[in-house]
């Protein structure tokens, strides 16, 4: 199981969506759910500035409305200025070749493609996050 | 894990018994019940009503979820058709202005049209009375008959026909401008 899990995404139902699906599958005791990438920014930048533990794996919605940067310069900033051994990755409903080129290269781990039925993903997920952790998973995109 | 004590245990056991409240949430999961099977019941009891609330909030979220982007569907679809709507419209006002302006025009040639004409069957009476007037003074001088009235009817005539004539002549430079000019315009539409 996960310990702690940051969800970044403008859409508030996919939040509740996510954490029932997270309760459910048993994949994480704690989610915390922000709406904006800005936001995530500054609850990163709060948690070093008072020493407070990271979450162990961050999801990014690729286009978070509201937001002065999209997910993949989310995860950019977090992996080379707050970063250091999150497992962070993509959670869109956007297959984008290009995309997931892009957030690989700003150092995501996984692309999980949402849509109606996103639990059998989350569980293929869950059964991968140690390979994330131990940085010995390749990318992987979960259709 | 999270060890509790006999007595919380026993609370809680009992409040849920008789109050139908029982713990729910990720707690459940992190509840140490190794060593009181009564406790573990719970727990487990606890846990299968935490899913199966969880389970129904799902699907309902899930269910409104697909709603609203039905929605966000419509709505855009709606705005697509109203912005084609707006410019038929548009399209529509621009045509009719274009046929009023044409009807307008058309109008016009037409009575200048009509004004060519009378000036011109008014130039030949004019001509035609001098011309007459022209050959009966001619007649009369010719043969020696008497002329009073014919040559000052000649005069005058021919006095009125020049002053006439010059304003004849006007009026028809003025009709042919005019003509010329709308002929343009309406030239200059159709490339439009």
């Amino acid at each position: 199981m996960i310990d702690s899990i940051l969800l970044v995404d403008d859409e508030n139902l996919f939040h509740l969506v996510f954490e029932d699906a997270c309760s459910l599958l048993d994949i994480t005791l704690s989610l915390k759910s922000l709406n904006s990438a800005d936001e995530a920014e500054r609850y990163f930048k709060n948690l070093i500035e008072n020493g407070s533990p990271k979450p162990d794996c961050i999801f990014v919605d690729l286009n978070i409305v509201g937001s002065s940067f999209d997910g993949i310069e989310l995860i950019r900033k977090i992996n080379f200025e707050y970063g250091d051994g999150v497992v962070i990755g993509i959670i869109s409903s956007s297959d984008d070749k290009s995309e997931q080129a892009k957030a690989l290269k700003a150092g995501a781990q996984f692309w999980i493609i949402k849509s109606d039925d996103i639990e059998p993903r989350l569980e293929k997920f869950k059964h991968d996050f140690d390979g994330y952790l131990n940085r010995t998973n390749q990318f992987k995109v979960y259709r | 894990m999270i060890k509790l004590s006999k007595d919380s245990k026993d609370q809680l056991i009992e409040y849920c018994k008789t109050k139908g409240v029982c713990l729910e949430g990720n707690i459940l999961k992190v509840l140490d019940t190794s060593d009181d099977p009564e406790f573990e019941e719970y727990v487990k009891s606890a846990i299968e009503k935490d899913t199966e609330v969880r389970r129904k909030r799902l699907d309902m979220t899930k269910q409104i979820q697909a709603q609203n982007i039905e929605l966000t569907k419509w709505k855009s679809e709606n705005e697509k058709i109203n912005a084609e709507l707006t410019d038929a419209l548009k399209s529509m006002e621009q045509a009719k202005e274009s046929v009023s302006n044409d009807l307008d025009i058309l109008q016009k040639k037409t009575q200048y049209q009509l004004i060519e004409s009378i000036v011109k069957v008014s130039l030949w009476i004019v001509c035609g009375v001098g011309v007459v007037t022209t050959i009966l003074f001619s007649i009369t001088l010719i043969t020696g008959m008497e002329n009073k009235i014919v040559e000052s009817m000649w005069s005058n005539m021919f006095g009125i026909l020049l002053t006439n004539s010059f304003s004849i002549i006007g009026t028809i430079m003025g009709v042919k401008y005019a003509s010329e000019k709308g002929s343009k315009k309406c030239k200059c539409e159709e490339n439009d």
